[in-house]
């Protein structure tokens, strides 16, 4: 006799499977009139933070106060949010929670690993609807399953995904609203990079440097999808810098310069500045020979088309690893347009942001051993890998004296403050043939475990360093600048602290129970302040900072305030 | 020591890694059948997934889709034990209840190229056997390629 089978029915969304109050599963529409010009005047509605660093400047600054430097010992968690993870992701082993959160007038918008988003209420941590886009396993990363947050603009969230697909969600619901393929996941591209919104364009950077790539930046219309422009960073035989290519094969074709981190905009010169990456492969450069234009560099691409107009490059043809993707931070001093940018390679180099003319080098670190930069910009090195077998160590090592994590700049103290990692490692070359997909280092690489150590630094615009909070571990994660006169920071150990932005000093802390790796932010909700930090060890920390390889993932966001006697 | 491809099937039930409580404790995940979706006029796939009774494997547990897109899958439980069934999906990741002696369906939107697990997330199901795989074939539209001559693949 034939049983008929139980009718188990249609598959759910996951989503459905986590109560919510009926109608609590739609944000209200904070998003739909967030517009150009708001973002462009994000820093006149503190309560929000619109865009990635705050401000198209980059510098990570808000001018909430209401937590200052008298009061923030009195600092509690408000809530806290836990993600977790389910099922085999990618990268299983290497994710890690590295976002800045957006908030948007209550609602907070957030990207997690392995194509997760969500939007929560800022106010209890409660999430609202979440999206999660379905990653291949087997997706090139090399640097750990990670994803740097999201942008907003128009009733849209926009992110990008790790097999290289750019998204715009319904910032009501979370629906996908359009998605476009950007990258190519069989040659080993991928993104990982937080979305800018610069007028009506979603612009976006691709990664996949270790795979021998050709790296690119992205513009979208924000509506639509519609592609408008792509700026590769190598440029091809008979463009402008292909004579610092060699002129024979392909190397240029598989040279890197990603944009895997966000760049930063100034809307009166209407230019982009992005950081590119390192020129691939990256520490074997006789297959490359030249200065591989315009790997490990500044960028300035015209927003409207697409077109690079100037550059300038912090390590010509490099051979440890030292990209140029980090933050480009804007600011004026003595009536100049300038641009601050912390480099992997252990120098801070200010730059005139009109034209790109070198104002000032100076070192932010003190092992440096790969080579040397003059103050008037010339650059030497001295210690790379150079014969086939044969072991080199050297400072900084390849995650850089900064990783991508951020720097910040208070416009209240003139000074900015960097994380530092100072760390060796050593390289040895190892030639290998380049096939897509695979990782085209030309070396293997190990970084030190031991004889490390980080720090906040304070720096004004002439590179004088101001003080210096010393930690027995390399700083790797971003800091946050306060109208408080507070920088908040977190510690690979878990620690999140508060320092006097004037002294250094450390004014208060809070064990978050795993190492950071993310940029806090912060907003207020019905007059009160909160700093928010994701909390997820993982990443590349084989590259930052081995010697915490086992310690504990997490995957919580954690938001803080005063008590309400405090504020 | 005999590692080739071509005797893989019976190397794995000469040592017992074929079925659960024999050589493991659960069922070696990956060794189970491999099986391909079929492709309608209109670009959509569909395909079967069933759990066999006393196996704690898909069947197939290999999946493999020839492009992304929308895939219809009926997923039907003949074991004799309760099961449930955790799905890659772009938007949110799709669950399913599969009571013994079940049939469901799920709807699914994948990008390619790529692979991705299916699980049944109760107890150590997943552990024990109860994870597979979709595998997606082919290439990103063109328009995403990188602009440079063709590279060599491995």
């Amino acid at each position: 006799m034939t049983v008929e089978y139980v009718d188990a029915g249609e598959a759910v969304n996951q989503a459905t499977l986590n109560y919510k109050t009926p109608g609590a599963e739609v944000a209200p529409p904070v998003v739909a009139d967030v517009t150009y010009e708001r973002i462009r005047n994000a820093a006149s509605e503190p309560h929000n933070w619109l865009t990635y660093y705050g401000t198209y400047n980059g510098q990570r600054f808000s001018p909430l106060d209401q937590i200052n430097t008298e009061n923030v010992k009195h600092l509690r968690p408000a809530w806290i949010f836990q993600a977790g993870t389910t099922g085999m992701i990618a990268g299983a082993s290497t994710y890690s929670f590295e976002a800045a959160p957006i908030v948007v007038d209550g609602v907070m918008f957030v990207a997690g690993w392995d194509g997760w988003v969500w939007a929560l209420d800022a106010k209890t941590g409660v999430e609202i609807w979440r999206y999660k886009h379905a990653i291949p396993y087997d997706v090139s990363l090399c640097c750990g399953n990670v994803n740097r947050g999201v942008a907003v603009a128009q009733g849209k969230v926009f992110f990008v995904t790790a097999n290289a697909h750019v998204i715009a969600l319904d910032a009501t619901n979370g629906k996908r609203v359009w998605d476009k393929t950007y990258g190519d996941v069989r040659a080993g591209e991928s993104a990982t990079c937080a979305p800018l919104v610069v007028k009506d364009m979603v612009i976006v950077g691709s990664s996949g440097g270790e795979f021998g790539v050709r790296g690119h930046l992205d513009a979208f219309d924000v509506e639509s999808g519609e592609h408008r422009w792509r700026c590769y960073m190598v440029p091809k035989p008979g463009e402008p810098g292909s004579e610092t290519w060699p002129a024979d094969g392909e190397a240029w074709a598989r040279g890197g310069a990603n944009c895997w981190l966000t760049g930063t905009f100034d809307p009166e010169t209407n230019l982009l500045y992005w950081g590119t990456g390192n020129p691939a492969p990256d520490f074997d450069g006789e297959v490359r020979e030249g200065d591989n234009l315009y790997t490990d560099s500044i960028v300035a691409v015209d927003a409207d088309s697409g077109q690079i107009q100037w550059h300038y490059q912090c390590t010509p043809h490099d051979l440890w690893d030292y990209d140029s993707i980090a933050e480009c931070i804007l600011f004026e001093s003595k009536g100049r347009k300038l641009l601050g940018h912390f480099d992997k390679n252990g120098y801070f180099f200010v730059v005139d942001r009109t034209n790109g003319e070198l104002v000032q080098i100076t070192p932010f670190v003190d092992r440096i051993t790969w080579g040397a930069i003059t103050r008037d910009g010339q650059v030497t090195a001295k210690v790379y890998p150079e014969k086939e077998g044969d072991p080199v160590h050297f400072y900084p090592g390849p995650a850089g004296a900064k990783e991508w994590t951020h720097a910040a700049y208070s416009p209240r103290t003139e000074l900015f403050y960097v994380p530092v990692q100072d760390t060796g490692a050593t390289a040895t070359r190892r030639r290998r043939e380049f096939k897509e997909s695979i990782p085209y280092w030309g070396a293997g690489v190990q970084v030190d475990i031991d004889d490390m150590a980080g720090s906040i630094s304070a720096f004004d615009a002439d590179g004088e360093e101001k003080w210096r909070y010393r930690n027995d571990l390399p700083m790797c994660a971003s800091v946050l600048a306060t109208g408080g006169d507070l920088v908040f920071a977190g510690k690979p150990s878990g620690e999140f602290v508060a320092l006097d932005a004037s002294t250094g000093e450390q004014l208060w802390q809070f064990q978050c129970g795993s190492g950071h790796h993310s940029s806090p932010t912060t907003f207020s909700v019905d007059g009160k302040q909160y700093v928010a930090v994701p909390v997820g060890w993982g990443g590349w920390a084989e590259g930052f900072l081995p010697g915490m390889l086992g310690a504990g993932h997490g995957s919580a966001l954690i938001a803080f305030a005063l008590p309400e006697e405090s504020s | 020591m005999t590692t080739t491809a071509g005797d893989r099937s019976d190397l794995l039930d000469k040592l017992g890694l074929k079925e659960q409580n024999r050589a493991t404790i659960g069922r070696l995940l990956a060794t189970g059948n491999v099986g391909q979706a079929t492709e309608r006029a209109n670009g959509t796939m569909q395909a079967t997934i069933r759990i066999n009774p006393d196996e704690l494997c898909w069947d197939p547990s290999v999946l493999v889709l020839p492009h992304g897109g929308d895939l219809e899958l009926e997923l039907i439980n003949d074991d004799l034990n309760t099961h449930c069934a955790l799905l890659p999906n772009n938007g949110d990741r799709k669950f399913i209840w599969l009571v013994n002696h079940s049939r469901g369906r799920a709807t699914l939107n994948l990008d390619g190229p790529g692979y991705y697990w299916f699980s049944s997330p109760t107890g150590n199901d997943e552990g024990r056997g109860l994870t597979g795989a979709i595998v997606v074939l082919g290439e990103v539209p063109p328009e995403a390629r990188l602009d440079r001559p063709e590279q060599p693949r491995p």
